[in-house]
């Protein structure tokens, strides 16, 4: 064995598993200071926003027929709107409608799956299909599959949920 | 038709920390007296309250930025241990085995070579990770056009999947009413069928280049 191969296992033996959890945990932090507060802060703003104008229990109103399809409220639909912008903000949207009560443990059980297979699809579709060299021509077909799977996960945990 | 397959080495502790991680995100012992030690819910624990107060630190009725910036510290530290814990599964093997496990299986389900797999296992942690490997292997012609369609499918619904379910929705993990990993399998499946979807889209519609 040469000499810098022993240093190199020395050096990665030398990383305990306290130290590895510590690195990833630093991640953690930085994901939620620069991530998490300001999409936080941002989908508050906006339920803040809707709800002083009235247009949140308009909102709640008008989809309350559709949103009840997958046993939720109406105002879920901001939920799934949000969701297409941002997955962290569609979760800050989903947690100000926790604490409003407006949705409940079941409820948010039902649109998490959908969060995440129709979520931050507009800056995907240059962050992924453009970076991963999909020719333009298939994007919509693509977008259009993302929702379809939203919407039939939605089915799926309503019955898990029920 | 024989297929070149990444070589891998997987360490015995890559399947021991890939079963550990399983457990522990999956809630399968959040009920066990003791066990619960490899409980996600369990090992985040709860926010205490003010004496006589009913409300943690966030307090209630905040609405607005301000509500908002006491929510999403809250969530700080759930989405530390999460990424702690990944950190731990990635250093002793755990996506290494993953990645050894799924390679057989890629051509029967998806209907891409085995040689995809590093760069799916990449995409279920980052998004950005998957889609520059994915370039590159459509770059060295290792991938078809349609390969190349349905592997994108795969990893466009719920991009970085993992990766984004543990950071953000951790902070919606104490709400609702499921086990953690349930909205994950239903998550994977999807996944799943749109590839599937998208390889009968192309098998109908796309004429493959030569």
């Amino acid at each position: 064995m040469t000499e810098p191969n022993t240093a190199a296992i020395a050096a990665e033996k030398k990383d305990s598993i306290m130290d590895v959890f510590v690195r990833g945990a630093l991640k953690g932090w930085d994901i939620g200071i620069k991530n998490i507060v300001p999409n936080v802060i941002m989908a508050f703003v906006c339920i803040q926003m809707l709800t002083v104008t009235g247009a949140m229990a308009w909102l709640g109103k008008v989809f309350a027929p559709i949103m009840a399809l997958w046993g939720l409220p109406g105002e879920a639909i901001m939920v799934l709107m949000g969701a297409l912008m941002s997955m962290g903000g569609a979760v800050g949207v989903a947690m100000s409608l926790v604490a409003d009560g407006k949705l409940d443990g079941n409820a948010v059980a039902i649109v998490m799956p959908a969060i995440y297979l129709m979520g931050s699809k507009i800056q995907y579709l240059g962050r992924f299909l453009g970076t991963a060299g999909v020719p333009t021509k298939y994007w919509g077909f693509m977008l259009g599959l993302s929702i379809v799977n939203a919407g039939i996960a939605m089915f799926i945990m309503k019955i898990i949920v029920h | 038709m024989e297929e070149k397959k990444p070589f891998v080495k997987v360490p015995a502790s890559g399947y021991i920390v890939l079963v550990v991680a399983i457990v522990i995100f999956s809630g399968l012992l959040a009920k066990v007296h003791g066990w619960n030690m490899l409980d996600f819910n369990t090992l985040n624990g709860a926010f205490g309250t003010m004496k006589t107060a009913k409300a943690n630190f966030i307090g209630a009725g905040g609405v607005g930025a301000r509500a908002g910036f006491l929510f999403a510290l809250s969530l700080v530290p759930g989405v530390m241990l999460a990424l702690g814990l990944m950190e731990i599964v990635e250093h002793y093997g755990g996506l290494k085995a993953a990645q050894k496990l799924l390679t057989p299986i890629l051509r029967p389900l998806m209907g891409i070579p085995g040689i995809c797999v590093v760069a799916l296992v990449s995409s279920l942690q980052s998004t950005d990770a998957g889609a520059g490997m994915t370039k590159n292997l459509r770059a060295n012609k290792d991938i078809t056009l349609h390969e190349l369609l349905i592997f994108a499918a795969f990893q466009f619904t719920a991009g970085g999947v993992i990766g984004n379910y543990l950071a953000s929705g951790s902070a919606l993990f104490g709400v609702m009413t499921v086990p953690i990993v349930v909205p994950l399998v239903v998550m994977m499946v999807m996944k799943l069928f749109g590839s599937t979807v998208m390889r009968l889209y192309c098998w109908k519609f796309v004429k493959e280049e030569k």
